[in-house]
């Protein structure tokens, strides 16, 4: 039987290593800065991680539990690695943590937090500003392009004070 | 397969997204532009993915034996519960966004009723589902007043013939489940197939009658002729409709009886459907147990 103060401790270290599991098409955000692991256990013969997925056609969340799995055995003391996805809460973007949005920044995609407003999402010819923050220059003088980018958490953008597109990352349930 | 009325609840909901995520994925690369592409592309990636999640949970629940490839891929035609709505060419532009938009609006509201079904494992990943369609029903809008309110004539008429062509088996999305009955008094599904037809018609019939399109569900007046006047003015009432079971009651529409394209929910499909389903499993087919 597992004692209370080992427990925590394993759990702790398992929070650690979740730390440095990177997302595999954002790689200097990390998955727990993404805010998509919700809960760690460890029991007697197990250590058990439940993750959200934040869209669930991303072909990322194979590849991260692989690695979550590979990461976690590491520091499991030979406990069965059980990493499951659920649902239950939906994940927003807004668990995303301060130093996601940074991490986010450094990739040069903007950070959600500006809801993209409204059900009419302009394509070009109506396009309004959406004051995204340009990663170039700073400036809010910014329209959404599109809400379907490179991959399916990430609009286009365009700014139109120093005339570069750039990609934000998808505002989802906030 | 197990006799429950929840299986032919999440084949309806599953086949559905997944054969339109299939038609979908036939705009990669030949889209209009690039974001279109794209745009395409994603929206077909997050239907696959829904159907994905609600085979599973039919799995889970003991409904049905095969995993998620098995089920999309592995079953006769006749075994698919997707309106025919779904199986359509993509046709033209006008087509391809009309149907988007009745699909992707129509979706919404089962979507959002189901959320709050008594099947708790639904509801959680219906309320998952519930936050990505958002993207969808905001580009089907954003085309929408894009063609119908823009400045080209041939795209309003163009966008008007595929509402026209599709709005009849977009109706059928709302075809009464087998043992629908039962979902309604456990709750599964909140409220009947009819009671959600009912709310939908009557978001479709503003959409539509904002921009004096209505009278696509007019049989009177040939398409492409007919350019509403400023008013748009173009006296329903006393028109037929020639979309099977709708008529107008007290300034609303309304919905009674039969269904175009019925049939779906059954696993009666149009001639559509043998070609999609023939392209579809063709890898699936040939190797047998293959994995990528």
């Amino acid at each position: 039987m597992i004692h209370a103060d080992q427990r925590e401790s394993l759990e702790r270290d398992v929070w650690a290593t979740l730390a440095g599991v990177r997302d595999p098409e954002i790689p200097p955000c990390s998955i727990t800065e993404l805010g998509i692991v919700e809960r760690v256990a460890v029991t007697d013969d197990a250590v058990e991680v439940d993750l959200l997925p934040t869209f669930a056609g991303c072909p990322a969340l194979d590849v991260i539990r692989q690695d979550v799995e590979a990461a976690v055995r590491a520091s499991a003391d030979g406990r069965d690695v059980r990493v499951r996805f659920v649902f239950n809460p939906p994940w927003t973007s807004d668990r995303i943590t301060a130093e996601g949005h940074l991490a986010l920044r450094s990739y040069g995609i903007t950070p959600p937090g500006v809801s993209l407003g409204p059900v009419v999402i302009p394509l070009a010819s109506l396009a309004r500003s959406e004051g995204m923050t340009c990663p170039f220059c700073g400036s809010r003088e910014t329209v959404l392009e599109s809400a379907f980018g490179p991959t399916l958490c990430r609009t286009i953008h365009f700014c139109r004070a120093c005339r570069n597109p750039f990609e934000g990352f998808k505002p989802k349930g906030s | 397969m197990k006799e429950d009325p929840r299986t032919a609840l999440l084949l309806a909901l599953a086949d559905d997204e997944l054969i339109i995520g299939h038609r979908h994925s036939e705009w990669t690369g030949w889209a209009p532009h690039i974001e279109e592409d794209l745009a395409f592309s994603s929206i077909a990636q997050d239907e696959m993915a829904h159907a994905r999640l609600l085979y599973g949970l039919a799995r889970e629940a003991g409904l049905t034996d095969g995993d998620e490839d098995a089920m999309a891929l592995g079953r006769r035609p006749e075994e698919y519960r997707n309106a025919w709505l779904c199986e359509r060419p993509n046709g033209d532009w006008g087509f391809t966004v009309a149907r988007q938009y009745l699909y992707d609006t129509a979706d919404a509201v089962r979507v959002a009723d189901l959320a709050e079904s008594s099947w708790s494992e639904l509801a959680e990943i219906m309320r998952v589902i519930q936050l990505e369609e958002k993207y969808h029903v905001d580009h089907a809008l954003a085309w929408f007043h894009r063609l119908a309110d823009g400045p080209s004539l041939t795209a309003r008429e163009r966008f008007a013939d595929g509402l026209a062509a599709a709005i009849g088996e977009a109706i059928a999305l709302f075809e009464p489940l087998p043992g629908e009955d039962r979902l309604v008094s456990d709750g599964v599904l909140p409220r009947s197939n009819e009671d959600m037809l009912g709310d939908w018609l009557g978001h479709l019939g503003q959409d539509l009658e904002a921009v004096s399109l209505d009278y696509v569900m007019a049989r009177h007046g040939p398409l492409g002729e007919m350019v509403p006047t400023g008013s748009g003015e173009i006296p329903l009432e006393t028109s037929d409709f020639q979309v099977p079971g709708v008529s107008r009651r007290d300034g609303r529409w309304a919905h009674e009886g039969g269904f175009a394209g019925a049939g779906g929910r059954r696993g009666r499909h149009s001639e559509d459907f043998l070609p999609l389903w023939e392209e579809m499993t063709a890898l699936y087919r040939s190797h047998p147990g293959a994995r990528w």
